[in-house]
């Protein structure tokens, strides 16, 4: 078994054509053996930043090491990465087996040593026996499973996800992403892996990356950058909240009439308070405010309501809510552990 | 560099490089004449004239430091970056010599020259220049280089031999054939009428009747004047094809006669293959749009003799007259009229197929009326379907060279008069000179194509045709599309049984008794020359079909410098009409460097240069129904391109493929145009001997291969359709 390897990205950029930067400037580390997320909206970038790991796309500036090797214009076929796609891209002309051993065949390995291989993958990721099926007999989730071993079945350096679970019913996607990151742990693969989901990077992450526009806004623990985004594109983006107007002077932060203490390293002034909205608590003083709208979840309601300092959106748990309608008046008090300021 | 797994990481260019080497010392450089396995030691490299042979020594030298820098622990930029260098100096040094001494290449030259290329391909892949591996940039390198030898460098001859004639530039020569009586001809001083004037005249209505529409319909001044300016340029070409005489004016004419006839007959099949309630209507249609497939493209021509020649059919037994008006511009537009249709139809076919009738409907529920819905709604949707079928006729049509030679009369005709000016008067600056006009017609009409119409279904003239429930078209509309398919199928049918019957008796028209001979002295004569074509056309095949499919497979897949070149540049070869390629050919490699001339090598290219279009449409259509992933994940599976090529994108494309193969084969078993000027006295072809046949008044005999061919040609294509079946393979045609 190989060890696993890092991956470094300095200053890369990429640019199509003459007027399209996909990516600008980004520098990453992904230690080995670490599950590093790239997470944003579509047409950020992260693809592109996968795709360059991979060789699928050449860095138009910048290098990028694997294993501390400079592989900026090593081929993708050279590279020992292997890459999970959206669509599977399982070959429709082989059968399970033949997906999985493919890779294998081309490194022209003895035919022993190939069929023991592809058993050992398929059995790790549940397809034992599943060999001499076509793959479009197979349900979306056991595709995906052919993908993973396919690509686990070189024991690459380096494994790629490109959005693996966007073609996965919800609660397929929340099984298997739980399955990727046992396997992912189990054989400490490095992993970069890409998606626009927030709830599933919070979920397998060792690292997330924020990426926005071609550019990294924040790079960290999925605890981070939920509890201390860096600004509001990455507060709004992992989770939501709400974003206040607020007055800080070192110790107590003063939103119109209500005054919290409250402790974070900002310059004092005038700042945006952003609360998340499970830090919203109904209460008889603090913020007063009137209700715009109101839903029923079932485990929760949805509230959204207008304040003097902007809109306010909670989700409240528990019972005994259902007599508050629209326009009625009512004061919210905030959790400190949910409030998190930013520069205005 | 921190690369120190892989700083000393030996290239396989090597190998490429030893064997480069290897054939530079075990064959001869140069040959001294057309047999290209000859051996000569005269012409070993160290037997060479020494004032220029080290220009020779250099492609060694090439070959050798390219296996030292290969071995070299030096980082892979560098190490590619001086494959590249040297490949490339030695391939000069080579060509520079070839070029310099006039000899033509040997086959260690060319071996170990395309060696050389394979040892570019890996400098520039291994210096990262070119983003993929050795065997794509191999062969971007290849096909490049196949272009400019086998496209652009003949072309280009052609336009040398148009404005050099014995060594010095002169325009004298072509200004004097463009002036000459056989290129134009206005004023003819033995009618009465002046051509000129009426020519004038034509231009003057022209320009008046599209200015006086423009002031009735309230347009701006300077758009009437405009519309004013075009109109009389249409004017005038009309007269001009009308009244003048000679190849220019008779080549428009014919044109745009056969053009405007064949879209609106192309438009009407469609119309009625799609919306009719007759299914044996649809069905023959399907079946007929295959015939000038299979055809050589003068069969029709000939069969128009039987039928309304001297001892025509139709105009001796039923009308009783004894004609030879059906030799004339009468005659060519109506054979070409027959050969063209389905060309038209198939192309209009997917955009009809694809009105969605909803459109039609909101347009009545908007209160529109039949006309007025046909105007705004269905006439705009057509518009570039028809547009696109216009000019491909009007290329086909100029570039044709069958018809006009077989049923021509006195008049003369461009494509026809280059093979005259070569052949009958020996005089190839003329025919480098009318090729050239020919040329720049259909090229500015390929061009034309391509900016307004995107360029599409140029050569795929195969549409989508879905099935719609589509609005009844109105009886007497429908009976009146009846009546002409009737007419056109009556008349195609009764052409083709007439060149069945005609393999059957002994002297059509005179003597109609039943009768073998025809098929003996086809076995006598006909069949060794048929056997050597299919010979030819399939060894021909094969390479046209692997070829196309490759560069679909670069154009579409790889991103690299140069990559329009490769497209537009292969396309073109298309486009260029059969006589100017022909004449190209033969100027180009009839000695020098590249001879190639009298031999079948040279068939073998002129056919796999025409026909890999095909299997490129072909190609670039299967290419676009698989998802690039499958290949992606292929190469970070560790395959090389070559292997992802082979396992993954041919085992998928194969029908597509096998398709590009059968439709290059027959197209070559067809074609007439190009190689007629390339067959030498060992290389006859069948179409070149049937229009031979047919030309001495062979009939029977002609007919007797006609018929041959035909039924051959249908059994390969039923072969394919057997093979398509069922598997939605589209895309070629």
């Amino acid at each position: 078994m190989k060890t696993a390897a890092p991956v470094k990205l300095e200053n890369v950029t990429k640019r199509f054509g003459k007027d399209v930067t996909a990516v600008d400037n980004v520098n990453l580390d992904v230690k080995a053996g670490s599950l590093l997320t790239l997470l944003g909206p579509s047409g950020c970038g992260k693809t592109t930043i996968l795709r360059m790991i991979a060789g699928l796309e050449r860095a138009t500036e910048g290098k990028i090491f694997i294993d501390s090797n400079d592989v900026t214009k090593l081929p993708a076929n050279l590279r020992d990465v292997t890459m999970v796609f959206q669509s599977y891209a399982l070959f429709p002309h082989m059968n399970v087996f033949g997906n999985v051993a493919y890779g294998l065949e081309v490194a022209r390995r003895p035919k022993d040593q190939i069929i023991k291989e592809v058993d050992e993958a398929l059995a790790m990721v549940g397809l034992e026996g599943l060999g001499e099926r076509a793959t479009n007999a197979l349900s979306g989730g056991q595709q995906q499973r052919v993908a993973l071993a396919r690509a686990l079945v070189m024991h690459p350096q380096v494994l790629l996800f490109d959005e693996p679970l966007s073609n996965l019913d919800a609660k397929l996607r929340k099984y298997v992403r739980e399955e990727i990151r046992e396997l992912q742990q189990s054989l400490g693969i490095t992993t970069v892996y890409v998606t626009h989901d927030q709830e599933e990077a919070l979920a397998i992450s060792d690292v997330i990356v924020v990426v926005n526009k071609g550019k990294i806004e924040q790079i960290g623990s999925p605890f981070e950058l939920y509890t201390q985004p860096a600004n509001k594109f990455v507060a709004d983006f992992i989770g939501s909240a709400s974003f206040l107007k607020a007055k800080y002077d070192g110790e107590i932060l003063s939103l119109a009439d209500y005054k919290i203490p409250f402790k974070q390293d900002i310059r004092a002034g005038e700042v945006i308070a952003m609360i998340r909205p499970e830090a919203v608590i109904l209460s008889d003083d603090g913020l007063s405010v009137k209700v715009k709208t109101a839903a029923y979840l079932g485990s929760m309601t949805d509230f959204s309501f207008e304040s003097a300092v902007g809109e306010v959106i909670a989700n409240i748990t528990g019972e005994g809510f259902m007599d508050i309608k629209k326009g009625d008046d009512l004061h919210l008090q905030f959790k400190t552990a949910g409030i998190h300021l930013l520069e205005k | 560099m921190t690369d120190s797994l892989r700083q000393n990481r030996i290239s396989n260019a090597w190998m490429a490089a030893a064997m480069s080497a290897i054939a530079f010392l075990l064959l001869p450089f140069g040959r001294p004449n057309r047999a290209f396995l000859e051996i000569d030691n005269a012409l070993r490299p160290w037997n060479l004239d020494p004032s220029l042979s080290w220009l020779v020594w250099l492609v060694l030298l090439a070959a050798v430091s390219a296996i030292v820098i290969s071995f070299l622990p030096i980082n892979t930029v560098l190490k590619g970056n001086l494959l590249g260098l040297s490949g490339l100096l030695g391939l000069l040094a080579g060509v520079i010599w070839l070029v310099s001494t006039k000899t033509p290449f040997g086959m260690g030259a060319l071996i170990s020259m395309i060696l050389l290329i394979n040892v570019i391909g890996y400098g520039l892949s291994e210096s990262g220049r070119i983003q993929s591996d050795a065997f794509v940039a191999s062969s971007i390198i290849f096909v490049s280089l196949f272009i400019i030898l086998f496209i652009l460098y003949p072309l280009y001859t052609v336009l040398i031999n148009a404005i050099i004639v014995d060594g010095k530039f002169t325009l004298t020569k072509a200004i004097k054939v463009l002036t000459g009586q056989r290129f134009i001809y206005i004023n003819n001083p033995y009618t009465e009428r002046n051509e000129a004037m009426l020519i004038g005249i034509s231009s003057l209505i022209g320009g008046l009747a599209v200015a006086g529409y423009s002031i009735y319909n309230k347009l701006k001044v300077n758009k009437i004047v405009i519309f004013a300016l075009i109109g009389a340029a249409i004017g005038f070409v009309v007269g001009f094809s009308a009244f003048a005489r000679g190849a220019l004016p008779t080549s428009i004419g014919l044109a745009a006669i056969v053009a405007t006839t064949v879209t609106l007959l192309g438009l009407f099949l469609a119309i009625l293959g799609q919306r009719t309630r007759f299914g044996i209507i649809k069905k023959s249609l399907a079946s007929i749009s295959l015939l000038p497939i299979i055809t050589p493209p003068f069969v029709l021509a000939f069969a128009m003799i039987f039928l309304f020649g001297r001892q025509g059919m139709v105009t001796r037994e039923i009308f009783g007259l004894r004609t030879n008006e059906l030799f004339g511009l009468i005659g060519v537009a109506g054979a070409q009229i027959l050969a063209f249709t389905p060309i038209a139809y198939l192309v209009i076919r997917g955009s009809v197929a694809s009105l969605d009738p909803a459109l039609e409907e909101a347009s009545v529920t908007l209160g529109a009326g039949r006309w007025t819905t046909f105007r705004t709604i269905t006439w705009p949707l057509l518009r570039p379907a028809l547009a696109n079928a216009f000019l491909l006729t009007l290329i086909e049509s100029f570039a044709d060279f069958g018809n006009p030679l077989i049923l021509g009369g006195d008049r003369f005709y461009l494509s026809t008069e280059v093979f005259s000016a070569y052949s009958a008067r020996f005089d190839q600056n003329e025919a480098a000179v009318l090729g050239l006009v020919l040329l720049v017609i259909v090229l500015s009409i390929f061009f034309a194509q391509r900016r307004w119409l995107g360029g599409d279904s140029f050569v795929t003239v195969t549409g989508k045709p879905s099935s719609g429930k589509f609005v009844e078209l109105p009886r007497a509309f429908e009976g009146f599309l009846i009546i002409i398919f009737t007419i056109w199928t009556v008349l195609v049918l009764s052409l083709y049984g007439s060149i069945i019957y005609g393999s059957f008796v002994k002297i059509w028209g005179i003597n109609n008794t039943l009768t073998l001979q025809n098929y003996k002295d086809f076995m006598n004569q006909g069949w060794p020359v048929f056997l050597y074509t299919a010979k030819v056309a399939a060894i021909s095949a094969v390479p046209a079909a692997l070829l196309g499919f490759l560069i679909a497979y670069l154009v579409v897949r790889q991103k690299f410098w140069g990559r329009n070149f490769v497209e537009l540049g292969s396309m073109l070869s298309f486009a260029i009409p059969g006589t100017v390629m022909g004449i190209a050919y033969i100027l180009a490699f009839n000695n020098g460097p590249w001879l190639l001339t009298s031999s079948m090598v040279i068939l073998v290219l002129a056919f796999i240069f025409r026909n890999m279009p095909v299997a490129i449409r072909g190609g670039i259509a299967g290419l676009a129904q698989i998802d690039p992933s499958l290949e992606e994940a292929s190469t970070t599976l560790r395959a090389s391109s070559s292997t992802t090529l082979r396992r993954i994108l041919v085992p998928l494309l194969i029908v597509p493929l096998i398709g590009g193969l059968i439709f290059a084969f027959v197209r070559a078993m067809t074609a007439i145009s190009q190689v007629i000027f390339l067959i030498s006295s060992g290389n006859k072809l069948a179409t070149t001997l049937l229009l031979g046949w047919v030309e001495q008044g062979q009939l029977g005999r002609a007919s007797a291969m006609a018929t041959i061919m035909i039924f051959s040609m249908l059994a390969v294509i039923s072969l394919l359709m057997l093979l398509t079946r069922g598997r939605g393979s589209r895309g070629i045609g």
